[in-house]
């Protein structure tokens, strides 16, 4: 029997036959995949009531608070242009979460691999949901600008590929759907 | 006499050869006839029916949370049904099984892979049990019906059937937060249960997608939670009805387990000294709010040797605290197996477990003395979360929150002072509605 240190992360599963197929084998019937399931889900309604709110940054901080409790690992607002073509609602804000990838979810089509993109959608669902439930516009958007978007929120910065780099967990980093809402907030970087 | 009742004692005789009684701990016996437990009769399916009165139904269908985090997580109160997660994964279709079938040569390493893949997806407790017909829902539409459908090619199998063809039944759950669980009865209480309940049936439903793709069968709606909970090791019975697990007391949820033919090894029920804690501790039987959890010794229900709570006043209470919080959770929290997960936690339930039977009694009471010293009869602690703060009165509105400047329309009242949350005296609020035996 190998010998296990909590912290060798994904090493820890080497003695494990079925692991490589866990990470690296595509679902056979995507419906079997939660990820799936999450994504296509339409949005619901916006609350007809606006909560009562408090100062922007204490609302940006609840925000990540709510979002770290959901188990986001980096979390930043960043300000969207208002007029750009890729915000046609017009929306001030993006909530931009992240979490440590062990596998990159781009080269690891297994459901184990996709376990990034899965936990991200579980945090991108439920708080763009709290968001419209609190009174406000929250729309998740999927778009190549997402890991820009993060490294303006001071999540890290873009290596040469334009992927985030992250200062806690380098490169194995996956950055989340962007929650774009009117919710006001204080922009992180 | 009737062809049933005919035909009925034959299967009971079946059923004793092939699968003997099981052995479930030293907190629940099976002593004498069981009859399968039909889901329709539980409490929320009898309440949807209506047939609990007007205001337990007019609550559970037509009420909407005040709390926005409530209207997202909670498993009804909702504004819109879409924000609600686990709406989402339990209507969605079901996926085939995948014709490529992965060969499992070593059932000890496939148990061990599948839990370690649960644990990946973010389970806190996974375990499995060897299917037995009596941890299993009647046949017949006595499933476990979720918002989309229990229906598959083995709706008309027989408990017996079931477990022959489906051998393991695998119980992956997800424990609540235990700072956040300080505040029960309270809307921060209700995050640490409702969130982490969301998270857990979306792990449970990638579970199960991922038993398909390894090739196999997995099942929902078929097990009952709690008899899986207790015949895999996830915990033992205690007085209030909850299955106690050792790293995290009753502060788990007992969600709808997974069926399977994937090759696997049983794990065994646990000994923590449950059975030896009830019979002397009796604080969350104290503490119980509408007093639904027995003072008294076990009884033998429907052939099963255990204690016995009153579900209907437990659920009672519900549309009459509605407006305050959702869930009351005071027996889990009170519950001293409820702890952080902690060192010293560990120390106590390992050397409960370890002690001989003849000096439970003993070591149990100088374990409940710490609790009461520490802990107290139940837990007032003050909790502030994002703005929510349990030293709030409910129903009233104040910020707390340091440094706000923000102009609140709704607040005016002031928070209690100090380190001790707004506990309301539910015992006597109570009295007026939840008959009480004398």
């Amino acid at each position: 029997m190998n010998f296990k240190l909590p912290w060798s992360g994904k090493d820890s599963h080497k003695d494990d036959p079925f692991w490589d197929f866990f990470v690296n084998t595509a679902p056979a019937d995507l419906t079997n995949t939660v990820t799936e399931l999450i994504r296509n889900a339409p949005a619901g309604n916006i609350f007809p009531t606006k909560a009562e709110l408090h100062t922007p940054e204490i609302t940006a901080s609840h925000v990540k608070g709510m979002a770290q409790y959901f188990g986001v690992e980096l979390i930043g607002v960043a300000k969207l242009d208002l007029n750009a073509a890729a915000n046609p609602e017009n929306l001030p804000f993006a909530v931009i979460c992240a979490v440590h990838a062990d596998y990159d979810p781009r080269t690891s089509p297994g459901i184990g691999g996709q376990m990034p993109v899965q936990n991200g959608l579980f945090i991108t669902f439920v708080l763009s949901s709290w968001i419209r439930e609190l009174g406000f516009r929250a729309t998740v958007v999927r778009d190549a600008n997402t890991d820009a978007l993060a490294a303006q929120a001071g999540l890290g910065t873009l290596n040469g590929q334009g992927k985030l780099v992250s200062r806690e967990f380098g490169a194995g980093v996956y950055v989340a759907d962007a929650i774009y809402t009117d919710l006001p907030l204080a922009a992180d970087g | 006499m009737s062809k049933a009742e005919k035909i009925e004692p034959a299967i009971e005789e079946n059923r004793s050869a092939e699968f003997p009684t099981p052995y479930l701990g030293r907190t629940v016996r099976i002593v004498g006839p069981f009859v399968n437990v039909d889901m329709n009769q539980s409490p929320h399916p009898k309440n949807q029916r209506g047939e609990l009165g007007k205001p337990l139904f007019n609550w559970y269908h037509n009420t909407v949370s005040k709390d926005p985090l409530t209207r997202v997580s909670a498993p009804n109160h909702f504004a819109d049904r879409r924000h609600f997660l686990s709406t989402v994964v339990n209507q969605a279709a079901k996926g085939k099984i995948n014709p490529k079938k992965v060969p499992v040569n070593d059932p000890v390493a496939m148990a061990r892979h599948i839990k370690a893949v649960a644990h990946y997806m973010g389970a806190d407790i996974v375990r499995v049990a060897k299917a037995h017909p009596n941890y299993l829902y009647a046949s017949g539409g006595g499933r476990y019906v979720q918002d989309g459908t229990a229906k598959d090619e083995y709706a008309s199998y027989t408990p017996e059937q079931m477990a022959r063809t489906f051998p393991y039944i695998i119980v992956a759950t997800t424990a609540w937060d235990y700072n956040k669980l300080q505040a029960h009865r309270h809307l921060i209480g209700d995050a640490a249960y409702h969130v982490s309940q969301i998270k857990g049936n979306m792990i449970l439903k990638a579970l199960e997608g991922y038993i398909k793709e390894l090739g196999y069968t997995a099942l929902r709606g078929v097990a009952v939670p709690q008899a899986a909970g207790i015949a895999s090791g996830v915990g033992e019975l205690g007085r209030n009805g909850l299955v106690i697990s050792k790293e995290y007391g009753a502060r788990v949820h007992m969600p709808d387990p997974i069926m399977t033919d994937l090759p696997l090894v049983a794990d065994q029920p646990i000994d923590i000294g449950v059975d030896d804690f009830c019979k002397v501790c009796r604080k969350c039987a104290n503490t119980c709010p509408t007093n639904s959890i027995p003072v008294g010794d076990k009884v033998v229900h429907n052939g099963i040797e255990k204690y016995k709570i009153n579900w209907l006043t437990c659920y009672k209470l519900r549309p009459y605290v509605h407006d305050h919080w959702g869930s009351c959770l005071t027996c889990a929290v009170v519950c001293p197996y409820t702890k952080p997960k902690t060192w010293w936690h560990n120390l106590a339930t390992t050397s409960l477990h370890h002690c001989p039977y003849v000096l439970r009694p003993v070591l149990v009471k100088f374990l409940k003395w710490i609790d009461d010293e520490f802990w107290g009869m139940v837990r007032n602690a003050r909790v502030t979360w994002l703005g929510y703060d349990s030293g709030v009165k409910p129903g009233e509105h104040a910020c707390t929150v340091a440094g706000c400047t923000a102009s609140h329309e709704k607040a005016g009242a002031h928070a209690v002072s100090g380190n001790t949350g707004y506990y309301a005296p539910l015992k006597e609020n109570t009295n007026r509605f939840v008959k009480r035996e004398p």
